[in-house]
C-alpha cells in the first residue's frame, strides 16, 4: 500500500526538483521530525561519550551493593549484580546502534542488488528470486531470526546475520518493482544505443535511479531493526548475558520487575531511540508521500 | 468467478508456499554444522546404537540430502515433527497442547488490536489536522515503538502489582483449579463447565498480555485506517450522502468506514505475522503456556526440531490467515467476483 505510493510520489518529486527547499519547509512545518534528528544524534553522542560520561564500568560489579532504587551514588539504581544502571545504559548504545544501522545497511544492499537483478534480467532469474523471497517473508521476522540464531549459534554476530537473513527480501521486491519501471525509460535505451553493456547499463544508469526510495524506506525501516535486534537480545540469542545491551538488559525484569529502575531505564532508552527514528521516517514520508500527510 | 474456483485458485497458489517453508526451515536446520544424530538426541540416548539407528532411518540420514529433505516432508504430512531433546515428547503432541494458549492469546490480542487501532484512525481521519489527530497519531507511533516487552513489563508493575486491577503471569490465579479441557481455551472452557469464578480469574489474567499484544499492532492499523478513511471522505458520494441530509454518524460509519475497510483488512492480515511474534515476547514474560513461550525454551536450549516445527507451524498459520484474508475480499469488495 505506502510503499508503492511513496515510491511513486517520490519519482515525481524527483522530477520536479527543489528537493531541499521543500524538505527544509517541511521539516521547519514538522518539529516531530526534527526532534527524532536531535534524540538520534543525542544517543550517538552519548554511546560515543560512554566512558568519559558513565561513572561507572560497564562490568563493573559490587554484589553487597545489588538492586539499590535510583539515588545517591547511582543516579538509575544498581541491578541484580550491583553494577550500576545508568553507566551501563550509557554504554549498551554502543551495540543497540550500530547493529541496527548494520542490519539495515547490509540488508538493504543485498536486497538492492538482488532485487536489481531480478528485476533487470527478467524471465526465470525474476521468478526464481521473487518465489525465494515469498518464502523469506512468510516467516514473522523475528521466527526466523530466531531459527537462525538458533542454528548459527547465539552471540551478536550471529544476530545480526539472522536478521540481514530476515531483512534482504523486503528491498529486494521494492528494487526490482523500480527496477522494472525505469528499464523501459528512453535514456536506458539511449544508453544501449551508444554501446554500453547491459551490466553498465543495469549499474550506472537503471539503478541510480531507483536509489532515493530505498534509501528512505531504509530509514523507516531503522527502528524497526532495533526493536528486532534488542527483541532477539531479550531472548537471550543476541550479545552474551553480561553486556550490557538494553534489550538483555531488560530481560532482567522478567525476574525482578518489582525492581523497576533494573529494566525501565534500559528499555526507555530503546523506546526513545525507536521512537525518534520513528518521527524521523514520519516525517520523510510526510515529505515524499503527501497521500499519507 | 464463482466462491469455489476463486476459494480453489487462491488454495492452489498456496501449497508451494506451504511446501517452500518446510524446505527453508529443513536448509537451516542442515545449516547447523553439527551432526544431527548429536543434535537431536539427548545424551543418554546416544550410548544405544538401536535408538540412533531407528533414529538414523526415521529421518533417512543415510541417504542423500534431497531424500532426506523428502523424508522429512512426508514425515511432516504424517504428522511427526519429530521429539523435543528437551520436553522429550513428540513435537506435534506439545503443540498440540500449548497452542490453545496461543490462539486464546492472539485472538483477544487481535480484537484489542483491531479496536485501538481502527478508533484511532477513524477518529484522526474525521477531525484531521486538529490536535485530537495530533495526538491519536502520535500515540500509535509511542504504540509501535516501545517494545513490547518493556509495555509487558510496565503493564505488570502497573496494573497488577500496583493498581491490583488484573492479575499477573499465568493462565489462571495458583488457588484455582483448571476446569475440565474441552477446547483448551480457558476461557471458553470455564464457561462451558458454569464456573464463573473461573472464567472471571482467566479474563483478569488474559487482559494484560492482550492489550500489550494490541497496542503493539494498533499502530499500523491506526494509520492504514486514517490513510484509507481519509481518501474516501474526500470523494464525491460523501458529498452526496451529506447533501441528502443524512446524520453525520451514518455518513462517517455506514458510507465512509465500510469503503474504507479493504486496506485495513489487509493490514490487520499482515499483522497476525507480528503479533504471532509478538506473542513470543509477551508469553515469556506473562509465563504464558503457549508455543511462543515454547519456541523461547526451544531456541535457547538449542532444541533443534522443537524450533523447526515451531517455525513451520507459525509461518503456515501466518501463511493461512493471509489465505483467509485473500477469501474475505470476495465478499467485502464485489467487484472481484466480476472481474476476469
Amino acid at each position: 500500500m505506502s510503499t508503492s505510493s511513496t515510491i511513486s510520489s517520490i519519482r515525481v518529486s524527483e522530477r520536479r526538483g527543489n528537493n531541499g527547499v521543500k524538505a527544509l519547509y517541511l521539516a521547519r512545518k514538522n518539529p516531530l521530525m526534527v526532534l527524532g534528528i536531535i534524540v538520534v544524534l543525542g544517543w550517538v553522542i552519548v554511546s560515543i561519550l560512554a566512558p568519559q560520561l558513565a561513572p561507572f564500568g560497564p562490568l563493573q560489579q559490587n554484589v553487597s551493593n545489588r538492586l539499590q532504587p535510583p539515588g545517591g551514588e547511582h543516579i538509575w539504581g544498581t541491578d541484580e549484580l550491583g553494577r550500576d544502571i545508568y553507566s551501563r545504559v550509557l554504554y549498551g548504545g554502543n551495540i543497540t546502534i550500530p547493529a541496527g544501522l548494520i542490519v539495515i545497511i547490509i540488508g538493504s544492499l543485498l536486497g538492492t542488488i538482488i532485487g536489481a537483478i531480478a528485476g533487470y534480467a527478467g524471465g526465470v532469474w525474476d521468478e526464481t528470486i521473487m518465489r525465494v523471497t515469498e518464502l523469506f517473508m512468510a516467516f514473522p521476522t523475528i521466527i526466523l531470526a530466531m531459527a537462525v540464531t538458533a542454528a548459527l549459534g547465539p552471540d551478536i554476530r550471529n544476530a545480526i546475520i539472522a536478521l540481514v537473513v530476515v531483512w534482504w527480501p523486503s528491498y529486494a521486491r521494492v528494487v526490482r518493482g523500480l527496477v522494472i519501471k525505469t528499464k523501459h525509460n528512453e535514456y536506458v535505451e539511449a544508453a544501449r544505443c551508444i554501446g554500453a553493456t547491459e551490466s553498465r547499463i543495469l549499474w550506472r544508469t537503471v539503478l541510480p535511479n531507483c536509489l532515493a526510495p530505498a534509501i528512505v524506506l531504509a530509514t523507516l525501516d531503522v527502528g524497526n531493526a532495533i526493536l528486532t535486534f534488542a527483541g532477539l537480545s531479550f531472548l537471550g540469542l543476541g550479545p552474551e548475558p553480561t553486556s550490557p545491551e538494553w534489550g538483555r538488559m531488560v530481560a532482567v525484569g522478567i525476574d525482578y520487575f518489582d525492581q523497576w529502575w533494573t529494566w525501565l531505564f534500559p528499555g526507555m532508552a530503546i523506546a526513545t531511540l525507536v521512537l525518534a527514528f520513528n518521527f524521523i521516517g514520519d516525517g520523510l514520508r510526510d515529505i515524499f508521500d503527501p497521500r499519507m500527510r | 468467478m464463482p466462491l469455489y474456483q476463486f476459494i480453489l485458485r487462491r488454495i492452489l497458489f498456496v501449497i508451494p508456499l506451504l511446501i517452500g517453508i518446510t524446505l527453508v526451515a529443513f536448509l537451516i536446520a542442515n545449516a547447523v554444522p553439527a551432526d544431527p544424530i548429536n543434535a537431536n538426541l539427548p545424551q543418554s540416548q546416544l550410548n544405544n546404537p538401536e535408538i540412533v539407528e531407528a533414529f538414523r532411518r526415521e529421518w533417512g540420514l543415510d541417504k542423500s540430502p534431497v531424500e532426506q529433505y523428502l523424508t522429512y516432508l512426508g514425515n511432516i504430512l504424517r504428522g511427526n515433527l519429530g521429539r523435543s531433546i528437551k520436553t522429550r515428547q513428540p513435537i506435534a503432541d506439545d503443540i498440540g497442547r500449548f497452542l490453545p494458549a496461543t490462539i486464546e492469546l492472539a485472538t483477544a490480542g487481535t480484537l484489542a488490536g483491531v479496536t485501538i487501532g481502527i478508533t484511532l484512525g477513524v477518529v484522526s481521519a474525521v477531525w484531521y489536522n486538529r490536535p485530537v489527530d495530533f495526538a491519536a497519531r502520535t500515540v500509535s507511533l509511542v504504540g509501535v515503538s516501545v517494545p513490547v516487552f518493556v509495555l509487558a513489563l510496565l503493564g505488570l508493575v502497573i496494573f497488577h502489582a500496583q493498581l491490583r486491577w488484573v492479575a499477573g503471569p499465568g493462565r489462571l490465579s495458583a488457588r484455582i483449579a483448571s476446569p475440565p479441557e474441552v477446547t483448551g481455551f480457558m476461557t471458553v472452557d470455564a464457561l462451558l463447565a458454569g464456573q464463573w469464578t473461573t472464567f472471571g480469574d482467566a479474563i483478569s489474567h488474559l487482559i494484560l498480555p492482550a492489550t500489550v499484544l494490541g497496542l503493539y499492532i494498533s499502530g499500523i492499523i491506526a494509520r492504514v485506517t486514517r490513510s484509507s478513511m481519509l481518501e474516501v471522505l474526500g470523494q464525491d458520494y460523501m458529498r452526496t450522502a451529506r447533501s441528502k441530509g443524512l446524520h453525520e454518524r451514518v455518513v462517517i460509519l455506514r458510507h465512509a468506514f465500510r469503503n474504507a475497510l479493504m486496506p485495513v483488512v489487509t493490514v490487520i492480515g499482515l499483522s497476525y505475522g507480528n503479533l504471532l511474534a509478538g506473542a513470543v515476547l509477551t508469553e515469556s514474560i506473562f509465563a504464558w503456556p503457549g508455543i511462543g513461550r515454547y519456541m523461547f525454551r526451544a531456541s535457547t536450549s538449542q532444541d533443534f526440531p522443537a524450533i523447526m516445527g515451531v517455525s513451520i507451524l507459525i509461518a503456515t498459520i501466518y501463511v493461512v490467515v493471509n489465505l483467509v484474508v485473500d477469501i474475505l475480499y470476495y465478499f467485502l469488495d464485489p467487484r472481484i467476483r466480476t472481474a476476469r
